[in-house]
C-alpha cells in the first residue's frame, strides 16, 4: 500500500510538472465555457444571415438543451482525443526509457505500476471531466435558469466512464507493445471496431462508444436509462478486464 | 552463506543463446567482479538474477530465497545500479531518492536520514537542480545512492564505470570499496584495470558459461607464470648470458634492447639456471623477475 500511495503521488507529480495536468484542466475548462458560449451565440451569428438566392437563415431561440448538446458534441470527440494524447505515453514512455527498472528492482510489485497509473490516470481525468461540467453547468444555469434535466446523473458519468475505458486501453497497448504508436493502435483499432459494431442497430445497446456522446438522448427523453445501463456495465467491465489483462501481461513482461 | 547463488543458467534470444550453463557462487562482503566482453551476456545473467527476464532453465537464489521471473520479493534484498540509470527527470535527487525509499517501504525517519547520508556520500550535497539536468556521472552517482537507499545486502552493478570519464571511473570505483565492507558488490565489466583494483574475487563469462572462477591470487598462481624477464644493465651483458643459457630449459625467448624475456619448460630450474649463469658470468642484472599473469592475460586465455 505504501508503495503504491508512493507510485501515485509520483504519478501527480509528474503529471503537474511535464504539464499534462495543465493541460487536461485548460483544455476541459476551455469546452466547459465553449459549449453553451457556442449555443448561446452561433445563433445570434448566423440569425438572419443571407446565404443568397433570397435564402435567410432564421435561428430559433437557443436553449439549455442546446448548451448540453454542444456539451456533449465537445467531450465526446475533441475531449477524448485529448485523453488518447495526453495518456497515450502513460505505459509505453516508462517502459521504453527504462525509468521502470529502479522503481522495480527496489522489491515494488509491478501491478502496483499498473494500478497506480490507472488510479491517477483516472483521477485526472475525473477532475477534468467535472471541471469542464461544472463550468458548463455554472454558464448554463446563467443564461437559461430554471429546469431540472431529467437522468443527469447517468448522462453525465457515462461519458467519463467511457474515458477510463479509453485509458485503460492505452495501458493494455503500452504493456503489450512499449510504444506509443502501440498504444495509440491499439486504443484507435478497439474504437474503429466499435464504431462498426454500431452500424448494427441492435447491438448499440450494449456498445461502450455509445456512452461517449449518445447519453444526450437521456436529457432529452428520446431514450430511458435502461437504453444505456448494460452498455455502462460491459464499458466498466471491460475496463476492469483490460486491467487484470495488464497486469497479467506485466508480469510476464521480459524488461 | 552465499548471498548471490546462481546455478546452471541458461537464457536464448530467438536462435542466439547467450548462456548456456552459468553456474557462480558470491559470498557476503566481497566485491566480485563479473567479466566479460560485450555481447557475453553479463546484463542478461544480471536482469535474470532481478527478475527482470527469463531464464530458459536454471535457478537463481538471493540470500537464501528462490527468486521468481516477474517477482520482486527478492529484490528487497537488493540494490541495482543500472549500465545507464534512467531517472524522473522531473524529479530533484532528494525527491527521487525518497520515492525509492517509499517503494522500499523505509519509514520517514530512516528515509530522511539514509537520503542525507547518501546524497553526502555520492557527492551530491547541496545539488538542488532538477535530475534532467544532471551529468552523466551525477546520474553514475545518484544511481549509486538509489541502489543503496535500502541497505541492501546485494548491490548489484552493470558496467558501473563504462561510459564515465577518468575522475568519474575513480569516484565511482571508490565508492564502491567504501561501501563493501557493509553491502556485497558484484560488479560487471569488460574494464580489467577496474577489476584488478576492487575485486576479491572474479568470474570470467565467455562463450555462456563461467570459464574462470576464483580470488585474483588463486587464478594466478593457478595459471601459474611459465616466464622470466631480467634486464641487463649492457647489450654486452645480454649476449653473454644469452649465449650461456642451456637450450633445454627454453621453450623461447625475446629481446628488446637490454631486456630479455624467457619463456621456459619448469620455471624453478630456469631461476636456478639462471641465476646460477648470472654469478658465473659475473653479470650484475638491473632487473630480474618472474612475469606473473596479469589479469588481461587470464581473461585473454578464458575467452579464447
Amino acid at each position: 500500500m505504501k508503495a503504491y500511495l508512493a507510485f501515485c503521488k509520483k504519478e501527480l507529480v509528474e503529471s503537474w510538472r511535464t504539464y499534462r495536468l495543465v493541460i487536461m484542466l485548460a483544455v476541459f475548462v476551455l469546452f466547459g465555457i465553449l459549449s453553451p458560449a457556442t449555443a448561446k451565440l452561433l445563433p445570434k451569428l448566423l440569425d438572419g444571415a443571407d446565404m443568397g438566392g433570397g435564402v435567410i437563415i432564421h435561428m430559433p431561440t437557443p436553449t439549455a438543451l442546446d448548451a448540453w448538446t454542444q456539451f456533449f458534441k465537445n467531450v465526446g470527440q475533441m475531449g477524448m482525443l485529448v485523453v488518447v494524447i495526453v495518456f497515450c505515453g502513460i505505459i509505453a514512455t516508462e517502459l521504453n526509457r527504462g525509468t521502470l527498472i529502479n522503481v522495480l528492482t527496489k522489491g515494488m510489485r509491478r501491478s502496483t505500476v499498473i494500478l497506480a497509473k490507472f488510479t491517477v490516470a483516472a483521477a485526472i481525468w475525473a477532475v477534468s471531466y467535472l471541471v469542464c461540467l461544472g463550468v458548463t453547468y455554472c454558464y448554463t444555469a446563467y443564461y437559461w435558469p430554471g429546469k431540472a434535466l431529467p437522468h443527469a446523473a447517468l448522462a453525465f458519468v457515462a461519458p467519463w466512464v467511457f474515458g477510463l475505458l479509453l485509458i485503460a486501453l492505452l495501458i493494455l497497448g503500452g504493456v503489450c507493445f512499449k510504444s506509443l504508436y502501440g498504444s495509440l493502435l491499439t486504443t484507435g483499432g478497439v474504437i474503429v471496431v466499435m464504431n462498426l459494431a454500431g452500424l448494427i442497430p441492435q447491438s448499440a445497446k450494449y456498445n461502450p462508444v455509445t456512452l461517449s456522446a449518445g447519453t444526450l438522448e437521456l436529457l432529452t427523453k428520446a431514450k430511458a436509462p435502461s437504453d444505456f445501463i448494460p452498455a455502462l456495465a460491459i464499458c466498466l467491465a471491460l475496463t476492469a478486464a483490460l486491467i487484470v489483462a495488464s497486469v497479467l501481461l506485466f508480469n510476464h513482461k521480459q524488461l | 552463506m552465499d548471498v548471490l547463488s546462481i546455478q546452471h543458467l541458461a537464457k536464448s534470444f530467438g536462435n542466439t543463446s547467450v548462456l548456456r550453463d552459468v553456474s557462480l557462487s558470491v559470498s557476503e562482503s566481497s566485491v566480485f567482479g563479473f567479466i566479460g566482453a560485450n555481447g557475453a551476456g553479463k546484463t542478461t545473467t544480471m536482469k535474470i538474477a532481478l527478475g527482470l527476464l527469463r531464464a530458459d532453465g536454471g535457478e537463481v537464489s538471493i540470500c537464501g530465497e528462490h527468486m521468481r521471473f516477474g517477482m520482486t520479493a527478492t529484490n528487497r534484498h537488493v540494490g541495482y545500479l543500472p549500465d545507464v540509470p534512467e531517472f524522473y527527470n522531473y524529479l530533484r535527487p532528494k525527491e527521487y531518492l525518497r520515492l525509492c525509499g517509499q517503494i522500499a517501504g523505509l519509514d520517514e525517519a530512516t528515509i530522511k536520514h539514509r537520503s542525507s547520508e547518501l546524497i553526502e556520500l555520492v557527492g551530491l550535497h547541496g545539488v538542488k537542480k532538477k535530475i534532467g539536468g544532471f551529468s552523466r556521472g551525477m546520474k553514475q552517482r545518484l544511481g549509486v545512492a538509489q541502489a543503496l537507499i535500502n541497505e541492501p545486502r546485494l548491490l548489484i552493478c552493470d558496467e558501473p564505470t563504462s561510459a564515465l570519464d577518468p575522475l568519474g571511473r575513480k569516484e565511482t570505483l571508490g565508492l564502491l570499496r567504501q561501501i563493501s565492507g557493509k553491502t556485497t558488490v558484484v560488479f560487471s565489466t569488460h574494464v580489467l584495470s577496474d577489476v584488478e583494483r576492487i575485486c576479491d574475487r572474479i568470474a570470467v563469462l565467455a562463450g555462456g558459461t563461467i570459464a574462470l572462477e576464483g580470488t585474483l591470487a588463486e587464478l594466478k598462481t593457478r595459471h601459474q607464470a611459465d616466464g622470466l624477464q631480467i634486464e641487463f644493465a649492457s647489450e654486452a651483458d645480454l649476449e653473454r648470458f644469452c649465449a650461456g643459457v642451456p637450450e633445454r630449459i627454453l621453450r623461447k625467448s625475446e629481446r628488446a634492447n637490454t631486456e630479455l624475456t624467457l619463456h621456459v619448460r619448469d620455471l624453478a630450474a630456469a631461476q636456478r639456471a639462471s641465476l646460477q649463469l648470472l654469478s658465473a658470468e659475473d653479470i650484475l642484472p638491473v632487473r630480474f623477475e618472474l612475469l606473473e599473469p596479469n589479469i588481461e592475460d587470464l581473461f585473454l586465455e578464458a575467452v579464447a
